[in-house]
């Protein structure tokens, strides 16, 4: 019986490692050579295109329902941000109700990951938040997490409503949303009617450049009685 | 000036200019031309391959010239070449040409050519497209070795000048198509310049001006036909030699005739690079954000000074004395170039910064003869020291300037040389795939789509030149089956498409190809998990 099986171990063992030179040594065979499309040369591209950003990803954002009773939140709260020295602008930019495009409507924060932290006064059911990062250029920010808590250091009772940054680069996990390109539109990020007090957006540069940047922040949410 | 003194300061230039040119010339990413050009070479370099191409590439010089520079580094396969090797050729040809200013001996002092050279060395619009795989730098370069060679047959009447003047003129066709302009242009100015002296001279055939004896004898004696002959057929030869790519490519000659074509009628629709008449003067008087729309507040750039001593060195060329060396009727002549080319490169709505270094050329000769004019204001010692010192903080702000737009804003859409440059952000993406491919069991064989069009491809191929298989297309639709690569790159515009095909079996990132223009990463889940494990992508 050893015997036997030792024969078919050293059988199975011989065609295991003759296969594959079986098939490589075979005359009428060789490798499929797949040509793939070479690419195309053109001359010149555009420079920098005009200040008026084109929808570049199609259609314009659907219709987002609330409640009845849904209010802007927001408007005019303090804002605090991890860069105190603002390169550009203030932190008070990303709660004035102003979303132009143009310089002097955005608060620039320095290279590497950045917050901003928006304090709403008290702890309320949270619906929509739309941020506006720069949309006077088709750019993607970074590692962009939004979070919500009623601790201003954020550092109990969390909630993450928004994270793509896929590898941790933020150090804050892991996150499976997609990046996506900043319009006019502004970008929804939907808490589910979370209740916090304290709103974070984090961002760690984008496709132009180093350096972290918001014309604003809106956050809705059924007032607190 | 004493012979060593001008020999120790013109090595200082020499050096300057090489510094500037030389150093780190991996630091800004390519720009989709300069990719372009690098996989065009990659043929010739692997296969001797070269076929010129009347549409979308100049001529065929730089290739040419590159073989040497990439031999003499060891390489032989695209994929081997760096971006060093190939900028190398445009930065010596670059630092090059102040060697050539010492053969306008005699039609500008030596304080002129001095001054020209310094300026060259420091000059942020020569330095930053000496550091620029293409042709532009070579065809001032052979644009002074005509004028050059042209200025000394006429004061020797040597008939090997005649045949320089015409292998310079061969390579400067061979460079590019619009080098005609230059030739009418140098026409032009050699007409202008006569007509003055003829308009200045008694009957007698005496010219007034002092130094007359260029004119006056190149019109006593003109050229002989032979030397004309030799002139022709030294141009026509090396034009055909590098058109028909050393007689492999006979079709070559007549495409090129056709590329002049393309390009007049490229000149007349500009698209996109239609800019007005002033443009390349704002580039050089002054610029904040480039003209650029979306780039806020940034330094100011300025060459106004070369332009200021420009216009005094235009204003000197109509006076009597040019120094015990130089001549008022050479600079004329400089002058009268320029002025056309000028003229004609502002009429032409098509611009890209580049093009103005063919007049630039010019101004920084007059520049040179507006220093030496600065300098004559006075025979004192004290007050040409004085003076001199008075010029050091321009040459100053030029040289901060040039290290500025070479090292630090090299890519920044504000500095007023950078047009359509690829995004350092975008070396993030290169970084990523090349991180994916050492995670991935195929490694460099791993199989990667791009989907973009043509504008939106460069400079992937040359940033991708040594993974095995890529393919390109301009549509999703095009592309078919997308979902058998590991990575697959995709324009903006074809994201929606792409991402739809490829659903959620793939991460997806952004970069910035350009300013405005992202594209998108996507890599199958579990390499980008893999390599995730190997540490953050950026």
């Amino acid at each position: 019986m050893k015997k036997a099986l030792i024969g078919i171990s050293a059988a199975v063992l011989g065609l295991a490692l003759l296969a594959p030179a079986a098939i490589a040594q075979d005359p009428g065979k060789e490798v499929l050579k797949i040509s793939l499309p070479k690419p195309m040369f053109v001359g010149t591209p555009k420079n920098i295109r005009t200040a008026n950003l084109e929808m570049i990803t199609g259609k314009p954002r659907g219709p987002f329902m609330v409640p009845v009773g849904t209010a802007l939140l927001s408007a005019g709260k303090p804002v605090a941000a991890s860069d105190k020295e603002p390169v550009i602008g203030e932190v008070a930019f990303v709660t004035d109700g102003k979303k132009s495009g143009e310089d002097g409507y955005y608060v620039e924060l320095g290279p590497m990951l950045q917050w901003v932290q928006i304090d709403l006064g008290k702890s309320q059911e949270l619906l929509a938040i739309v941020a506006w990062h720069y949309h006077s250029q088709a750019r993607v920010y970074r590692d962009v997490v939004v979070q919500v808590s009623d601790d201003k250091d954020f550092i109990g009772a969390v909630t993450t409503i928004f994270n793509n940054d896929h590898d941790n680069t933020a150090g804050l996990g892991a996150g499976k949303d997609k990046e996506y390109i900043e319009t006019f539109d502004g970008k929804l990020f939907d808490p589910k009617g979370v209740k916090a007090r304290y709103v974070r957006l984090y961002s760690g540069g984008n496709t132009s450049n180093d350096m972290n940047h918001y014309v604003e922040v809106e956050v809705y949410g059924l007032p607190a009685k | 000036m004493t012979n060593k003194a001008f020999r120790g300061l013109f090595i200082c230039a020499v050096l300057g200019a090489l510094l500037f040119r030389v150093v780190r010339l991996d630091v800004r990413p390519m720009h989709h031309d300069e990719a372009n050009q690098a996989v065009k070479f990659g043929d010739l370099l692997e296969r001797g391959e070269y076929r010129f191409d009347p549409n979308d590439h100049h001529g065929p010089s730089l290739y040419y010239l590159t073989l040497p520079a990439a031999r003499a580094a060891g390489e032989r396969t695209l994929a081997g070449l760096d971006e060093t090797t190939l900028r190398l050729v445009p930065a010596l040809f670059g630092a090059g040409l102040l060697f050539l200013f010492l053969l306008f001996a005699g039609g500008l002092s030596r304080e002129t050519v001095l001054a020209a050279a310094a300026l060259t060395a420091v000059s942020p619009a020569m330095t930053y497209y000496s550091r620029f795989y293409i042709q532009e730098i070579l065809l001032v370069f052979f644009l002074a070795a005509l004028i050059a060679a042209g200025w000394r047959y006429a004061r020797t009447r040597s008939g090997w000048w005649a045949l320089a003047a015409g292998v310079s003129a061969g390579l400067m066709y061979a460079t590019k198509e619009t080098s005609v302009i230059l030739f009418a242009g140098l026409a032009a100015a050699l007409g202008l310049a006569l007509l003055m002296d003829s308009l200045g001279k008694r009957r007698d055939g005496v010219v007034r001006d002092g130094d007359a004896w260029v004119w006056r004898e190149a019109r006593a004696r003109p050229p002989r036909a032979f030397h004309v002959a030799l002139f022709l057929i030294a141009g026509a030869v090396t034009a055909v030699l590098f058109f028909t790519s050393f007689f492999q490519n006979p079709q070559g000659l007549a495409d090129s005739v056709r590329a002049i074509a393309a390009s007049f009628s490229r000149a007349g629709n500009p698209g996109f690079h239609a800019h007005p008449w002033y443009y390349y003067f704002q580039i050089l008087a002054y610029s904040k954000s480039a003209g650029n729309p979306v780039v806020a507040d940034g330094p100011v750039w300025s060459e106004a000074f070369l332009l200021f001593l420009a216009v005094a060195g235009g204003i000197a060329a109509f006076g009597h004395d040019a120094g015990k060396d130089g001549s008022p009727r050479f600079v004329r002549f400089v002058l009268f170039f320029t002025i056309v080319i000028a003229a004609v490169y502002s009429f032409i709505p098509y611009k890209t910064p580049w093009n103005v270094l063919p007049f630039y050329f010019g101004l920084v000769v007059l520049a040179g003869n507006g220093v030496g004019l600065l300098l004559r204001i006075s025979r004192f010692r004290l007050v040409k020291i004085l003076i001199l010192a008075a010029l050091v903080p321009g040459f100053v702000t030029l040289a901060v300037q040039s290290y500025r737009a070479n090292f630090v804003d090299h890519s920044d859409p504000a500095n007023p040389y950078v047009y359509a440059q690829t995004s350092p952000d975008f070396l993030k993406l290169v970084a990523a795939v090349e991180k994916i491919a050492a995670a991935s069991p195929e490694k460099k064989d791993l199989l990667i789509k791009v989907i973009a069009p043509p504008d939106e491809t460069w400079p992937l191929p040359w940033y991708l030149r040594s993974f095995g298989r890529v393919g390109y297309w301009t549509s999703a639709e095009a592309a078919g089956k997308i979902g058998d690569a590991a990575v697959v790159i995709a324009s903006a515009a074809n994201l929606e498409k792409t991402t739809a095909a490829l659903g959620d079996g793939y991460t997806s990132n952004f970069y910035g190809l350009r300013p405005e223009v992202v594209i998108s990463l996507f890599v199958r889940r579990d390499l980008s998990d893999r390599s995730i494990g190997a540490g953050p992508r950026r």
